[in-house]
């Protein structure tokens, strides 16, 4: 009676068991990867030398082959590398900086982290998205416009000179005077409407020259190095004051030097994300970009330091002022509060950046006069007293640039 | 014959329009009108110097212009705090690092408004890295799957959470392991309210300033 139930019980003890023995395996490879997270990768990556060794492959190297040497390495480094050379050598590669003592380690939990090191070194390395969706451009319909009338006027043109001659037929038919037909170099009406499309053409293009002169919309030069901002301010956020802080603070939007570029890329050395496709419809080497400025700032990424002094990235100024014109960055961030993109796009979709707004005087004064500045809570415009009590008193719902001065010649021009 | 010509002439002007139109991203920024009124006669910031003119090397000093574009050792910009006092460790060495311990934030504590800037100020500068919870988890790190090869220190528990101040100026001013320099992006005043605004998070006493720091160029 008893047999069937005992069976039962018996195999889901098993079960349970098997069940427990499973997740227990795996809480532990979790733990290795938490506890070299949380302890090891501040100083340590597996594929990479960093302020420490990289750890791939950490057992075939020197005395780590035995466990109870990385253990005694890790619980006490100082002690270690009295009694090993290589442990002694490894220091002296790196500058003398010992790793920290990590005594409150278990065996286990040492064996942990490098079982998780093991698997991360033997993972292999992930194909890179399949075919990432090509930018096709926007279609332009212009030129098809274009021929289409090109071929309108040309029937149009045919067309008139048919009529001519069909009315000329019925003047021969009702014995009216004909005309002999002209050539048309010598017939007016063709002579005329000729110099009227010429210099109705040559207006359009000549004023369209001159008003573009000295203006630079979408001027879009190839930097020294091919510095996505799409990367760097789009997918993974940098703020653009991180290297642009001169915005904040005075009249330039400061271009920032190596070394800021430094302060991430001495750990960052290659390029993991979708492939970047340049203008011309080639796919960049964004490796080999960021060996240029390696070149530039005189690091060598295979000790990780300095091999010599670097020289500063002769970048193209693409948004540029002409001299007569005074512009100052801090006044519309700062007491303003103007987004960058207000004035030069959506930055952080470009790779290459190009000029978004004209920059012509027309254009500043059509949003000096349509913007109201914030002028509540503001201490920049705490002096404007009249426009306060207006706006108290509701005269007033808001205050333009144009409202204080905004427009006037010399604020810009002195 | 003679439509055929027109129609011939018409589509040809057609294709070279089309031609000349589509040729790509423009990479040439064009003439001006008035070159001196558009280019600055004077040096204008990031200009090159004329090599004629200037040289940055003080034996050519009496032959041209020396200029090197650094401030004098010891120059403090108007309105700046007097700079960190302690120098850079040389390679290898660590005396200034552990000397850094013993220096104070000279800032008093900071009002409501000042701790709003630093707060943008660290959002700007440090959270990229060390995360806006200071968790050590930033985008670029985003739990190693970010392009950041090496976890940030999360800055609520320890070695940070110890930290003195003064170390934590001297990792922020020179560098320390991967993290590089912040001098060239953040005055000095603006560093100590970051790490004024750090201590804050981390839940410690703010120091207390012995007197309000004087502005040293404030005129009388």
């Amino acid at each position: 009676m008893n047999q069937p139930k005992l069976l039962l019980r018996r195999s889901l003890t098993a079960c349970l068991i098997v069940v427990s023995l499973l997740i227990g395996d795996k809480l532990f490879a979790q733990d290795g990867k938490a506890l070299f997270q949380a302890n090891c990768a501040a100083c340590h990556a597996v594929a990479k030398k960093l302020t420490g060794p990289a750890l791939a492959g950490v057992e075939s190297r020197g005395p780590w082959s035995d466990r109870k040497k990385i253990y005694a390495w890790v619980h006490n480094p100082v002690a270690f590398a009295k009694t090993d050379t290589y442990a002694a050598d490894l220091m002296k590669q790196f500058n003398g900086i010992v790793m920290t003592a990590f005594p409150q380690f278990s065996e286990k939990e040492i064996d942990a982290i490098i079982d998780y090191i093991n698997a991360e070194a033997n993972k292999k390395p992930e194909t890179p998205a399949a075919g990432a969706p090509a930018n096709e451009p926007a279609s332009d319909n212009s030129l098809l416009f274009g021929i289409l009338a090109i071929v309108l006027a040309v029937v149009g043109l045919i067309l008139l000179r048919v009529n001519s001659s069909l009315k000329r037929l019925n003047d021969e038919r009702e014995g009216r005077p004909v005309f002999a037909p002209l050539p048309a170099y010598r017939n007016k009406t063709i002579i005329a409407s000729g110099i009227i499309l010429l210099f109705l053409l040559g207006g359009y293009f000549l004023v369209q020259g001159a008003v573009g002169l000295g203006r630079t919309k979408d001027y879009q030069p190839e930097q020294p190095i091919y510095y996505s901002h799409k990367v760097h301010a789009g997918i993974n956020q940098v703020n653009c004051l991180y290297c642009h802080g001169g915005a904040m603070e005075g009249k330039h939007a400061n271009i920032p030097s190596v070394n800021v570029c430094m302060n991430c890329h001495m750990g960052i050395s290659e390029y993991k994300g979708a492939p970047i496709i340049k203008e011309d419809g080639s796919k960049l080497d964004a490796n080999a970009e960021i060996q240029k400025l390696y070149s530039y700032s005189g690091w060598d990424p295979a000790t990780n330091s300095y091999k010599n002094a670097g020289k500063p990235i002769e970048w193209i100024k693409i948004h540029a002022l002409p001299d007569h014109v005074y512009f100052n960055h801090s006044q519309h961030t700062k007491a303003g509060g103007v987004q960058c993109q207000t004035c030069h796009g959506e930055i952080q979709n470009m790779n290459e950046v190009k000029q978004f707004a004209d920059l012509s005087m027309g254009w500043c004064i059509n949003c000096h006069r349509t913007t109201a500045v914030k002028f509540k809570d503001n201490g920049f415009y705490s002096i404007y007293e009249k426009f306060h009590n207006d706006i108290k008193n509701g005269k007033m719902d808001s205050v333009t640039v144009e409202n204080i001065g905004g427009t006037e010649c010399q604020k810009c021009h002195y | 014959m003679r439509s055929k010509q027109i129609v011939t002439l018409g589509l040809v002007t057609v294709l070279m329009a089309a031609v000349s139109c589509s040729e790509g991203p423009r990479r040439n920024p064009g003439s001006v009108y008035m070159p001196d009124m558009a280019y600055s006669r004077a040096y204008e910031t990031y200009a090159q110097r004329d090599t004629n003119k200037f040289t940055t090397n003080v034996s050519d000093a009496d032959i041209k212009i020396y200029y090197d574009a650094t401030p004098v050792a010891g120059t403090v910009k108007r309105g700046e705090i007097t700079h960190f006092p302690i120098t850079k460790d040389s390679v290898g060495s660590t005396t200034n690092y552990e000397a850094s311990k013993a220096v104070t934030n000279p800032l008093p504590e900071m009002n409501e408004k000042e701790v709003l800037e630093a707060g943008r100020l660290y959002q700007v500068n440090c959270g990229i890295c060390h995360g806006s919870k200071m968790d050590g988890n930033g985008p670029l790190y985003n739990g190693g799957n970010g392009p950041f090869p090496i976890a940030p220190r999360n800055l609520l528990i320890d070695p940070v959470l110890s930290m003195p101040a003064g170390q934590m100026m001297y990792s922020v001013t020179y560098g320390k392991n991967m993290m590089g320099s912040y001098a060239s992006q953040l005055s000095t005043k603006q560093r100590w309210m970051i790490i004024q605004y750090i201590q804050k998070a981390q839940g410690k006493n703010q120091p207390v300033a012995t007197a309000a720091v004087a502005d040293t160029t404030k005129k009388q």
